[in-house]
């Protein structure tokens, strides 16, 4: 798994690349950088998941850690293209209860501003 | 450059803010051109009666006021057409020429007034009073929020308190040369006239700010807003339908009833000593001034700093006690010395301290629902008041005939309408505080909350799970099926999903009982599968030594087995002890599977242990704290043991060798348990003040407090730990400030503004765990992330909810102050508070 971020009008976007599984963590994990980041005072985070293959029961803890983190602090965490495998599976785990998932980069940025 | 002069000048009297210079100035004066006159018409009307009627009448006279009410119920119904700044001018200019026409009226001379005249000259003055001041509190309140108005209330009223000075020192000099009531009466009606202008005035500059700053709406716009289009019912509904409202409608009923019981005793007095030679101009111009200079000292000098010392509660209390003792002393002792004390103590108070504490509590009050309120209460039911005690005292009157034995009897009625009236601002206060509450939305709740609300987070895993199983073991992946299928859940949409691309998959064993041949992977599995016989026969084999021995000897060649395959194999075996009973041999085994360095067998290892809750794992789990990798796992395998395993975990957090991840893990794993027993463990911690792990401990803390409110917290500590909290944000706002100097320093800068963030975080976590946690958790959001109007309202929260040394320390770091002002607080503080010194 790789991930990188980049920045866009003040939303941090995580651009995760591969599987996010217990198997593939080499040297830090998802949640410690998303805390690393709310360490640094940003608030608003987006997962970008377009090149995210699958995810284990360990990735899902990972993203749920760094939603409760993101949350308790007042910020906000969401998803963006999400496979439709992967949606599906969110479906039925009601994880897009928790989560707001979205089919576009751009209309997840927006939704920042929205309320 | 002038402004600032202004700035400057006024900031040496009020707290006042840049931007408030003028309209402050302009309420100011509003209020005193409003006053002067009517203290001289005042103390014309007094005079005027008791030199021409005995007091027996004057019952007749506060009677009027229900003709007062009923006038101004008229009135309200006027605003539904006229815009405020039009009906204000028109109010001032239709008392300017009823004065004038009252002016022609008086007879000149020693002549005697007529009764008619009189009643009506007193009745006409209190619908002066009533209409313009209303309508000059309308305005503070649409054009300040809680905390603006708490700053500059007391000018205002000190405003109004110099105009009755003014006025009463204009009587008392004028009558002593001589000048008549009538001429009088010309004067005050000249004053008036004036306030028209700066009426004016008021309403040009705001629409002049209006143009020039859209954004500062919040302050300036509502003046030159439309009026409301309310009719009187409309009034009385909006009082009717709220229980707040209806308590100030109450406690205003009651204060009316006891101030008329007074006036009446202290002109009953003054007639029988006739002071002045029977001049009672003089005297009441005398009185008037004397009790509104010292009104106005009250006010200047003590009303802001009892409201902020001592919050609105004893604010409101103050005024009811001190005429509860006065009442019970004229009724041993009625001397015109005690008159005048009652009557002045009454008024001085009345314009001061409950004025100001009565137009806070408006304040929480929407601006809508509030007009309609304040029409209803100030301007009808004030009036309604003051009838139903000439009511009152007509029925004693009936009774008794001397008015040295009506003044004790009155007395002992104020006394016990008092003692209503304590209870009616105790109520009130509190319905302050609930009413400052609904204006702060909650804006988040705490995620673990929110996700656990939300989902299985146990069944989302199981799921995940599977789902990576298909593709990698068939046996694996049965079992977890198999658990699915035990917790019920196995529903129709999983199914279809687990379905999907399920050809992929080769599965075998119990897999094979779940697909088919073709696409679907569950074609006939309702018909056969019967869930308990399944748990039933899959428990029985696992008992069996045969299988247990057999397996034994899989185990043994498998864990030293250092193939890639045999991770799979050791994944499914730790997969299948979490399956067995827990006496069965093999479970011993686990632990050995525990101490596994994949994370994967690991990760079966650590759930299978959470099924059986031994106790030999617990250091295994423990240990698994450490790495990032099975940190989850682990706590969610730990707070499966639930309390029983509370001291192990107390032993761990109390040990500073141990690792800081797994401490901080462990106080994680108390805070899910959340007994009694673990938020002491949590607190004796946190009393330790090592500072390494405060916001772990803060944060578990918080979270027992939110989920299980029926656990105690030792409020000793906690308030301990928040004073230092507190000093520690001071300390570090200080460096701050000198820092943001220093241009280099930038990365150090962060640092401590970073510091400051989590700082006020753990200090409201720790306030949330001894004050209502919802009130503490809505104050800090909206500090946080409100607007200034939600932070003005969470401050003011705060401030009625927390005890007086938590405020005079907490709120100099949320109020809306300048930086300059608020590092030199914070370092007054820090030399002279003695919390501080106690901490140290």
């Amino acid at each position: 798994m790789k991930i990188s971020t980049r920045e866009k009008n003040d939303i941090l976007i995580f651009d995760i690349e591969g599987e996010i599984r217990r198997s593939d963590i080499t040297d830090i994990t998802l949640h410690q950088l998303v805390k690393d980041q709310l360490d640094t005072g940003k608030r608003n985070i987006l997962l970008n998941f377009q090149n995210v293959e699958f995810i284990d029961s360990f990735g899902v803890g990972e993203i749920l850690a760094s939603y409760i983190s993101t949350h308790n602090l007042g910020g906000k965490l969401k998803i963006a293209k999400i496979s439709k495998k992967l949606y599906l599976v969110f479906q039925v785990t009601m994880l897009t209860k928790v989560f707001e998932i979205f089919d576009e980069e751009d209309l997840a940025l927006d939704s920042f501003f929205k309320g | 450059m002038a402004k600032n002069r202004l700035h400057s000048f006024l900031s040496h009297i009020v707290d006042i803010k840049p931007g408030e210079e003028i309209i402050s100035l302009l309420l100011f004066f509003y209020f005193f051109l409003i006053t002067a006159p009517f203290t001289i018409i005042k103390s014309i009307r007094e005079a005027a009666f008791l030199e021409n009627l005995s007091p027996k009448y004057l019952p007749y006279a506060y009677a009027t006021a229900l003709v007062v009410a009923i006038v101004v119920a008229f009135h309200s119904k006027l605003q539904i057409k006229i815009r405020r700044h039009l009906l204000i001018s028109s109010s001032l200019f239709f008392f300017i020429l009823t004065a004038l026409f009252f002016w022609f009226l008086f007879p000149s001379g020693e002549k005697a007034n007529t009764k008619w005249l009189l009643v009506a000259f007193w009745m006409w003055a209190n619908l002066f009073v009533v209409v313009l001041v209303t309508q000059f509190w309308i305005l503070v309140n649409d054009v300040f929020n809680p905390r603006e108005a708490k700053r500059l209330i007391g000018f205002f009223g000190s405003g109004g308190i110099l105009g009755g000075i003014f006025g009463g020192l204009t009587t008392t000099i004028l009558a002593k040369l001589n000048v008549s009531n009538k001429s009088l009466l010309l004067i005050a009606s000249g004053i008036l006239f004036l306030c028209v202008f700066g009426v004016n005035y008021i309403f040009v500059w705001q629409r002049k700010r209006q143009i020039l700053s859209v954004e500062e709406t919040r302050i300036y716009t509502s003046v030159g807003k439309e009026p409301q289009k309310v009719g009187f019912k409309d009034c009385f509904d909006t009082v009717r339908k709220d229980y707040y409202l209806k308590l100030l409608a109450a406690v205003v009923i009651v204060t009316g009833i006891v101030s008329i019981f007074i006036d009446w005793q202290s002109k009953s007095i003054v007639y029988e000593a006739n002071p002045f030679g029977g001049k009672l101009t003089i005297f009441f111009g005398l009185f008037n001034t004397g009790s509104l200079i010292f009104a106005f000292l009250f006010q200047f000098f003590m009303t802001s700093k009892i409201i902020k010392r001592y919050g609105i509660r004893f604010a409101l209390l103050l005024y009811p006690l001190i005429l509860f003792l006065l009442s019970l002393g004229i009724a041993i002792w009625p001397i015109l010395a005690f008159a005048v004390t009652i009557k002045a103590s009454d008024k001085s108070l009345s314009f001061s301290i409950n004025q100001s504490a009565r137009e806070l509590l408006y304040i929480p009050v929407s601006p809508d629902i509030k007009y309609k309120a304040k029409i209803f209460i100030d301007m009808f039911l004030n009036r309604f008041a003051d009838s139903l005690g000439a009511l009152i005292l007509v029925i004693v009157f009936f009774f008794y005939f001397s008015i040295q034995i009506l003044i004790p009897i009155v007395s002992f009625v104020s006394v016990l309408f008092i003692l209503g009236w304590v209870v009616l601002n105790l109520k009130v206060s509190k319905e302050y505080t609930n009413t400052v509450k609904q204006k702060l939305e909650m804006k988040w709740e705490r995620g673990d909350r929110a996700v656990a609300e939300k989902m299985d987070i146990d069944y989302t895993k199981l799921v995940f799970d599977t789902l990576e199983s298909k593709n990698r073991s068939s046996i694996l992946y049965a079992m977890h099926l198999f658990d699915l299928i035990k917790q019920d859940k196995l529903t129709p949409e999983l199914r279809k999903l687990i379905s999907y691309k399920s050809d992929e998959m080769k599965v075998s064993s119990l897999g094979a009982l779940f697909e088919s041949q073709d696409t679907t992977l569950f074609p006939e599995t309702e018909d056969f599968i019967d869930d308990k016989a399944l748990e039933k026969d899959v428990k029985e084999i696992m008992s069996l030594d045969v299988y247990q021995e057999l397996m034994r000897g899989y185990f043994d060649k498998t864990i030293t087995d250092e193939s890639k395959e045999a991770v799979t194999a050791r994944m499914e075996l730790a997969k299948a002890i979490g399956l067995m009973e827990s006496h069965s041999p093999l479970v011993q085994k686990l632990e050995e599977l525990l101490q596994d360095e994949s994370p994967e067998v690991s990760k079966y290892a650590i759930e299978s242990a959470a099924n059986l809750r031994k106790k030999e794992y617990i250091p295994a789990l423990v240990r698994k704290l450490q790495n990032p990798l099975t940190r989850e796992d682990a706590i969610s395998a730990l707070e499966k043991y639930g309390q029983k395993i509370e001291g192990t975990l107390a032993d761990y957090l109390g040990d500073t060798e141990e690792n800081s991840e797994l401490r901080k893990a462990v106080t994680s794993i108390l805070a899910y348990i959340g007994t009694q027993d673990a938020a002491d463990f949590l607190c004796w911690e946190l009393a330790e003040d090592r500072g390494d792990m405060d916001s772990e401990l803060i944060d578990a803390l918080d979270r027992i407090r939110s989920e299980k409110p029926v656990v105690q917290f030792p409020e000793e500590a906690v308030k301990s730990k928040i004073f230092k909290e507190i000093k520690k944000h001071y300390q570090i706002f200080i460096q701050l400030y000198e820092s943001s100097s220093e241009s280099k320093n930038e990365s150090r800068r962060k640092a401590l503004e970073r510091n400051l963030t989590f700082s006020l975080m753990n200090i409201f976590k720790l306030l949330g765990v001894v004050y209502p946690h919802e009130d503490i958790a809505r104050a800090y959001q909206n500090i946080r992330a409100g607007t200034k109007n939600s932070v003005a309202y969470a401050v003011e929260l705060l401030d009625n909810i927390l005890h007086k040394e938590m405020r005079d320390i907490l709120l100099p770091i949320i109020e809306d102050i300048s930086l300059e002002e608020r590092v030199q607080r914070c370092q007054s503080l820090l030399k002279s508070s003695p919390i501080f010194k106690e901490t140290a």
